[in-house]
């Protein structure tokens, strides 16, 4: 949770506010996929309710909310799963060599699956709940911290 | 002294809001060109002169290390500042980075304070 803190605080401006349950099935989100290879190849997910995502666009571009493209929030949502993604990374594996793949947006049932090897876990963003989930296909070493905490 | 700077970043969001931070930072701009990728970047700079280079180093194409490389090898070019922006904060790529001639390295997530201190130390800007 503390990548997910750290993103969220410095480069959008706002406070986690402390885990969450996922999100019900039914509620609208936007899930993120995206690979990495190197020393600890993996995959990496985030699932965020729809109406966090649009505030967190807004924010980021420094845009009225009401005025925002659905594809400047579909932007800012990748690129807010790319830096949770090197942000979790760079704390597991500080020496490792890794390269992160373009995020893509994908169904959203994707970002439901889970594995026994996936580590996974939903902060309140304000505006509703954002899940990460890595699964690495290598580990080099154990993990300081819960991966995605 | 107002500087030119051209970022170069796959994602124009990122773009945008490098960009956005750098202006309201108060480092003074009197030029932002803005690049897709590394191919992208070198064209700029094949017209423009800038003081700066802001650039991402997972982009497509001619991706951040490439474009270090050919700035390197540019007598015309090599003696542009470059400093990456990126998601990989390992030792191992901070270092191959800066032994391709990286003169500084933003690790994101970054405060703002970040972006604007890093390119006055790497030009040399006397602060405020």
């Amino acid at each position: 949770m503390s990548a997910v803190a750290e993103v969220l605080d410095c480069m959008f401006f706002r406070e986690v506010q402390g885990e969450a349950a996922e999100p019900p099935p039914e509620a609208e989100t936007v899930a993120v996929q995206l690979s990495f290879d190197g020393d600890a190849p993996g995959h990496f997910q985030m699932r965020i309710v729809r109406p966090a995502a649009n505030a967190i666009a807004a924010d980021f571009l420094g845009e009225d909310p009401e005025s925002l493209s659905a594809r400047q929030s579909t932007e800012v949502t990748l690129e807010l799963a790319n830096m949770i993604c090197g942000a979790v990374l760079s704390r597991i594996e500080s020496r490792a060599a890794f390269r992160l793949g373009s995020p893509q947006i994908v169904a959203d049932d994707a970002g439901k699956r889970g594995s026994a090897e996936e580590t996974r876990c939903t902060v309140e963003t304000g505006e509703g709940a954002l899940t990460v989930a890595i699964q690495m296909e290598k580990r080099t070493c154990q993990p300081n911290e819960k991966s995605a905490s | 002294m107002a500087y030119r700077v051209l970022i170069a970043d796959d994602s124009p969001a990122m773009r945008s809001f490098v960009r956005r931070v750098i202006e309201l930072s108060g480092f003074e701009l009197s030029a932002c060109f803005e690049a897709g990728d590394g191919a992208e970047a070198l064209a700029v700079l094949n017209k423009e002169w800038v003081d700066a280079i802001l650039t991402d180093i997972n982009m497509p194409g001619v991706d951040g290390e490439e474009l270090l490389r050919r700035l390197a090898a540019d007598e015309s070019l090599r003696g542009i500042p470059a400093i990456v922006i990126s998601t990989d904060a390992t030792e191992n790529r901070i270092a191959r980075l800066l032994a391709l001639g990286a003169k500084g390295y933003i690790t994101k997530p970054f405060r703002p304070e970040t972006l604007r201190a890093e390119p006055e130390r790497t030009l040399g800007v006397p602060c405020d």
